[in-house]
């Protein structure tokens, strides 16, 4: 029997987790087995090497490593990058310090602006301008560089970044100074913003090339850790890394700009939900991932993620945070979790996080000194989640610790631990439903449209009262929901996004340079990987295009056919703008319509797994039936509700709620009226009737 | 579902869900507006009030933006009280500050009623600054207007929509008063959008809980807004306080504050005749910048609604600067309510330094730049607001670079976008270095940015305040530095300017804009010393004036 074995390791702040599917070439069908072991700070490759060998994979038989971490967002967010140095266009080196100016907490007189990651002393000017055209208007001067090195080296610098005004519609400045630096200083670490984004706006280039440069040395360590490590194992498979837009790429690859990891954890989630809708044929997704801190949804429409460009690291309604601009997954993220701390206001308002417990004390039922009523507690106490089965049987709930903690909230709202922990989790199902709004409503997307997929710890306990509170019908719990990140990350491509901003009138006049300008982004997207020995035949690529009315600024991104961009074809798509813009505020415009910019996707398949139903055995419903106990169900009140063994439901076993399903990671709720089915993939499929 | 609900826990969540209604009808105006200073700078912002027009929640872009829109609501409330004379799908539109405007024509408003079980229970409503409504000049503001009718079309508080169907005659009307219609007209579109989503999603709220427990909602958040601040004021250092202060052009603003347990009183009515020129403000106006200074004292964090200000009183003069008489011209209000704001903020910091920083450069810096753009024939306007310094405070410098008080969640323009956009190079956007704010804790920086023009026949129209006296201190720190627009013509005599209406630029004309540095807290020989020789190595200070101000020698 000739096996192919697919391992997923995904680096959280926690745990190290681990996914293995095994499966057999012949008939198609697999084994899965999962496995966490902690987080190794310092050195996360160890954790990686422990939870595989707790795992029993031995890295020689392995055919396939996908590989999610945290080391950049680690790294920015507890600022252990290295010394930066900014070589930037004569007049603009405060770019980076004055920012954009703005302040999100207007009312607070001592907001604190985000400090520059690079001090002045150290950002640094060269003569030399480009038009927006990207024609030349004063000769980029080079000889201040060896005075600018000789400086950066006395101050210990360990990484350059260099951004030019206007080096996104021409980068042979940026080119130039890098080849300089380069020959001057060869072993410094240096990138320029072009080799990042060819996106417009000064400051958010600039701050994204010096991100990248603060952790690119921290980053290339690991990932030199980590691959020196896996040959130490005769580790012969492809390793692939995680990546923010929902693809993996090759470790050189991320070596270069691995600022392009830095959303990566919830990207594989998400990808994951588009990838498990197109295997049940549900295109239109909403993705929900509930772990223990935090709350993150995305929308998919027709099997499509969306990226954007816009991420800002860090930015919330008390800060303005810092810009990333690197193809991220459109996700809206909150402070609400399984952790989520429960609190009521000096004036008898109850609110669940952003605070969270985390993982010491952890919430009160750990029985670890926590004392303040999380999620958690609250799902515990209402018996959604089975006080005797806690985390799986691993940890004995301490109920007494609940019941205070719940007693304490109730106490300060004027009702009883039963009505206060009824409130907390309506309060966090609001929060979500909010969150879940932001990316659906808000994008003039009708939720009723859509198939909410939830997973994460805490997915499967909420999805069905918010898939009641949006409309949503269909409610998807993946087979091992809490490590489906880890899943996505095994069904991923490898992928790249490249975005061009092109300023031009959408009309037959232009359309013979959008053409050129697509061709020309799809040549490099193709020659890259060429490059890295990747068959021209084998590249999937899809374009986009990002228009707007004329006098406008934001864009409003449209999918495009693969056929050439002619004069007669543009009607169409500016039609095709016409009608997502009206979807998404509205109404339409009888007014000229810009090209701002253009978005090609370019994707290869490299072998992910493809998936086969699994066959019932024929046992019976019975045979997974735990029994039953009474469950709140806050407003649908108190029920007795059937309980089944997660691991023992086959496909085609059906049941009505209120049922409670607990496996070892997760617990699903059905409320009352719904009805559930396993399907062949082991995904539990809820149906509501609204 | 009819029946009145008191459970908090629903009222909660409908006060959660007007929050993300009002932020979704700011997020749905942003992204679809054609003026860069709706979408860039956001001067905009997105409100909900509830039957009599008490505002309920904001989604505001700037602060000075957030009590504005319940002024308007009520002027409607009072017009259209005739039963039937207000229908589901009507929208409501005024720009007028005698009409419920409160700040200046540029400002339209855009109001439509929420209705649930056949009765008013809310209305959503939208503000923002649109880039030419007529008048006699481009851009519509100048310093050369007497009267309010030289300032561009007044629209009194009228219907635009009647049951869904706009009223053709009022949209045409609104256009072709504007020298850029078809931005004005996109701009009028995206608040209609805006309130339009607002709408439909509090009437489905109301649907779902019924009526009256959505007006019970709203009742018992302003009720909430209203306990915050007033256990905030019991906290405030109680007293009368007095400033009087000399502006730039020499007139002397005078206020009283009376902080009680129970009440926050202003006193404005010792102030100047209102001006024959446009630096006069609505009594709105001025409430506007009351609520501001007392949110920030109070609790800036907790949500802000009708209740929030319920302790304020405030007390004016009409005909005066600070409650102008139709027509008085308003075009330049906000440096008067800024004024205003800050001198509120001066008189109180002296006797509550750990609540309030020294001054910032405390100036909209209102910048009008137009012309002809050299690449594509087509008109363009530059409408923007200045970054400059804020104050230093005890423990902390002042924030360098960032839009004044009355700003907020504002962005300038990128470089690289306005090359593109309008017809002018960005030669430099660097921090000011100039003298000024130094301290134990130093002002925060302002910026110096050029402008060079690329074409004959463009303008400059501009207008700031804090020109000739520049950020005041706290406790023996310095005052900072000024702003100006320094203009280098290529040929002929540079410039300092404070205020100038209309002045023609020709091809490389360099327009150099100058804002200031914060003022300073604490005497500077105290400041720490390696501080200063941070400041030093930085390039923001000067080693021998390091020594003079600092008594700080550097190797």
């Amino acid at each position: 029997m000739t096996k192919t074995i697919r391992v997923a390791t995904d680096v959280g702040g926690t745990f190290t987790d681990l996914l293995v599917l095994e499966s057999d070439d012949a008939n198609g069908t697999s084994i899965v087995r999962s496995a966490k072991a902690d987080t190794t700070p310092g050195g996360y490759e160890e954790g990686v090497f422990d939870v595989m060998a707790k795992g029993g994979v031995a890295a020689d038989a392995v055919d396939f490593l996908a590989h999610g971490t945290t080391v950049v967002i680690n790294a920015l967010t507890e600022r252990t990058g290295v010394k930066v140095g900014l070589i930037t266009t004569q007049g603009f080196r405060d770019t980076l310090e004055i920012a954009r100016g703005n302040r999100p907490d207007f009312f607070n007189l001592h907001y604190q602006k985000p400090e520059p990651f690079v001090r002045r002393s150290l950002r640094r000017e060269l003569p030399g301008r480009m038009d927006y055209h990207g024609r030349e208007m004063q000769p980029l001067d080079l000889s201040p560089l060896p005075d600018i090195v000789a400086d950066f080296r006395a101050e210990g610098v360990e990484a350059v970044a260099v951004c030019f005004i206007h080096a996104y519609a021409n980068p042979a400045h940026e080119q130039a100074a890098l080849a300089e630096l380069e020959r001057l200083w060869p072993e410094v670490s240096a990138i320029s913003s072009h080799q990042i984004t060819r996106e417009w706006r000064e400051y958010e280039r600039t701050s994204t090339a010096v991100l990248s440069a603060y952790v690119q040395p921290v980053a290339e360590r690991y990932l030199q850790r980590l691959d020196a490590g896996l040959v130490e194992r005769d580790f012969g498979g492809g390793l692939y890394i995680m990546q923010s837009n929902c693809g993996v790429d090759s470790v050189d690859t991320v070596s270069r700009i691995p600022i392009t990891m830095v959303e990566s954890g919830p990207a594989s989630g998400v990808w994951g939900a588009a990838e498990l809708g197109r295997l049940i044929g549900e295109p239109n997704v909403l993705a929900l991932d509930i772990g223990g801190t935090t709350a993150k949804c995305s929308l998919i429409e027709d099997a499509r993620v969306r990226i954007k460009t816009d991420y800002w690291i860090g930015r919330s309604r008390a800060t303005a945070g810092y810009p990333i601009m690197v193809p991220v997954v459109d996700l809206v993220e909150i402070g609400n979790g399984g952790g989520s701390i429960a609190w009521v206001d000096d004036f008898g308002k109850l609110r669940v996080g952003p605070r969270s417990a985390g993982a010491m004390p952890g919430p009160a039922a750990y029985g670890r000194g926590g004392t303040e009523a999380t999620t958690t507690d609250a799902n515990l106490w209402l018996g959604r989640i089975n006080r005797d089965y806690f985390c799986g049987g691993a940890v004995e709930a301490d109920m007494d610790a609940v019941q205070k903690a719940i007693e304490a909230v109730g106490a300060r709202l004027g009702v009883d631990a039963d009505e206060a922990a009824r409130g907390i989790v309506r309060i966090a199902n609001n929060n979500m439903v909010n969150a879940l709004k932001l990316v659906s409503v808000n994008r003039g997307f009708d939720p009723r449209d859509f198939t909410l997929i939830a997973f994460g710890g805490g997915g499967a306990m909420h999805a069905v009262a918010l898939a009641q509170e949006l409309g949503v019908t269909k409610v998807v719990v993946p087979a091992d929901a809490s490590v489906f990140s880890a899943w996505g990350m095994m069904m991923s491509d490898l992928r790249r996004d490249d975005v061009v901003t092109l300023l031009v009138d959408l009309d037959a006049d232009h359309a013979e340079a959008i053409e050129a300008a697509f061709a020309e982004t799809e040549t490099r997207a193709r020659d890259r990987f060429a490059s890295e020995g990747v068959d021209a035949g084998a590249v999937r690529l899809s374009r986009f295009g990002r228009f707007r009315y004329q006098n406008q600024e934001h864009t409003t991104e449209v999918p495009l056919g693969a056929d050439p961009v002619t004069a007669e074809r543009v009607a169409a798509s500016e039609a095709a703008f016409h009608e997502t813009y009206e979807r998404e505020y509205t109404y339409r415009l009888d007014a000229p319509v810009e090209m701002v910019g253009l978005h090609v996707v370019a994707t290869v398949d490299i072998g992910k797994l493809s998936m086969t139903a699994r066959q019932a055995t024929g046992r019976g419903l019975e045979d997974a039936r735990k029994g039953t106990r009474r469950v709140d169900y806050a407003l649908e009140g108190i029920r007795e509700a059937a309980i089944y063994d997660g691991e023992r439901l086959e496909p085609g076993m059906a049941f009505d709620g209120p049922a409670i399903v607990e496996d070892s990671g997760t617990t699903v709720v059905v409320h009352p009226g719904n009805h559930a089915e396993m399907d062949g993939y082991g995904n539990i499929r809820i149906h509501i009737r609204n | 579902m009819t029946a009145m609900t008191n459970d908090p826990i629903t009222l909660e969540i409908i006060q959660n869900s007007l929050q993300s209604a009002a932020d979704e009808m700011f997020a749905a105006m942003k992204k679809t507006a054609m003026s860069s200073i709706i979408y860039e700078v956001l001067d905009m912002g997105t409100g909900i009030t509830d039957a009599k027009g008490e505002i309920a929640c904001s989604g505001a872009g700037i602060p000075a933006f957030v009590g504005v829109l319940d002024k308007a609501v009520t002027v409607i409330v009072e017009k259209f009280c005739e039963p039937g004379a207000v229908e589901p799908g009507d929208v409501f539109v005024t720009n007028d500050p005698y009409y419920g405007g409160v700040t200046h024509l540029n400002d339209i408003v855009v109001v439509m009623p929420v209705f649930a079980e056949d009765r008013i229970i809310a209305w959503t409503a939208n503000i923002a600054h649109n880039s030419d409504v007529g008048g006699m000049a481009p851009g519509s503001l100048t310093g050369e207007a007497t009267e309010i009718f030289q300032e561009g079309l007044r629209l009194p508080a009228v219907k635009m929509i009647a049951r869904g169907e706009p009223i053709q005659p009022v949209l045409e009307i609104i256009k072709v008063n504007s020298r850029m219609p078809d931005v004005l007209e996109g701009d009028v579109w995206a608040a209609i959008a805006s309130v339009r989503i607002g709408t439909a999603r509090l009437a489905e709220i109301a649907e779902k809980y019924g009526a009256a427990t959505f007006e019970q909602a709203m009742t018992s958040f302003m009720d909430y807004g209203e306990r915050v601040s007033r256990a905030a004021l019991k906290t405030l250092p109680k007293g009368t306080f007095t400033l009087a202060e000399e502006q730039d052009d020499g007139q002397v603003f005078n206020v009283t504050i009376t902080i009680a347990d129970d009440e926050f009183l202003v006193d404005l009515r010792d102030n100047p005749d209102q001006a024959t020129n446009p630096v006069n403000t609505s009594r709105d106006g001025v409430m506007v910048a009351a609520q501001m200074i007392f949110k920030s004292l109070t609790d800036p964090y907790s949500p802000c609604n009708a209740g929030s200000f319920r302790p304020i009183r405030l007390l004016t003069r009409e005909g005066s600067v600070f409650h102008a008489k139709e027509p008085a011209p308003i075009g330049f209000y906000y440096e008067i309510d800024l004024r205003v704001y800050d001198v509120m903020w001066r008189c109180l910091a002296q006797h509550m330094p750990e609540r309030l920083a020294a001054g910032h450069f405390a100036s909209v810096c209102g910048t009008f730049i137009g012309g002809i753009h050299p690449d594509t024939g087509r008109q363009y306007t530059i409408i923007e607001p200045q970054l400059g310094g804020w104050g230093g405070r005890e423990g902390m410098d002042g924030n360098t670079a960032m839009f004044c008080g009355f700003h907020g969640e504002t962005f300038n323009c990128p470089a690289e976008v306005n090359e593109a956009r309008n017809g002018l190079y960005v030669d430099q956007m660097a921090l000011n270095v100039e003298p000024g704010g130094e301290g134990e804790f130093t002002g925060g920086r302002g910026i110096v940015m050029d402008y060079r023009v690329r074409a004959d026949d463009g303008f400059l129209t501009m207008g700031y305040t804090r020109s000739k006296y520049p950020a005041w201190p706290l406790d023996g720190g310095n005052e900072g530095s000024p702003n100006y627009v320094d203009f280098i013509p290529r040929e002929g005599e540079r410039q300092r300017l404070a205020f100038v209406s209309g002045l023609k630029t020709r091809r490389d004309d360099v327009i150099r804009v100058v804002t200031g540095n914060g003022g300073g807290f604490g005497d500077p020989k105290k400041r720490d010393p390696a501080r200063v020789r941070r400041d030093v190595r930085n390039g923001l200070i000067s080693a021998e004036r390091a020594q003079e101000v600092y008594g700080v020698t550097i190797e």
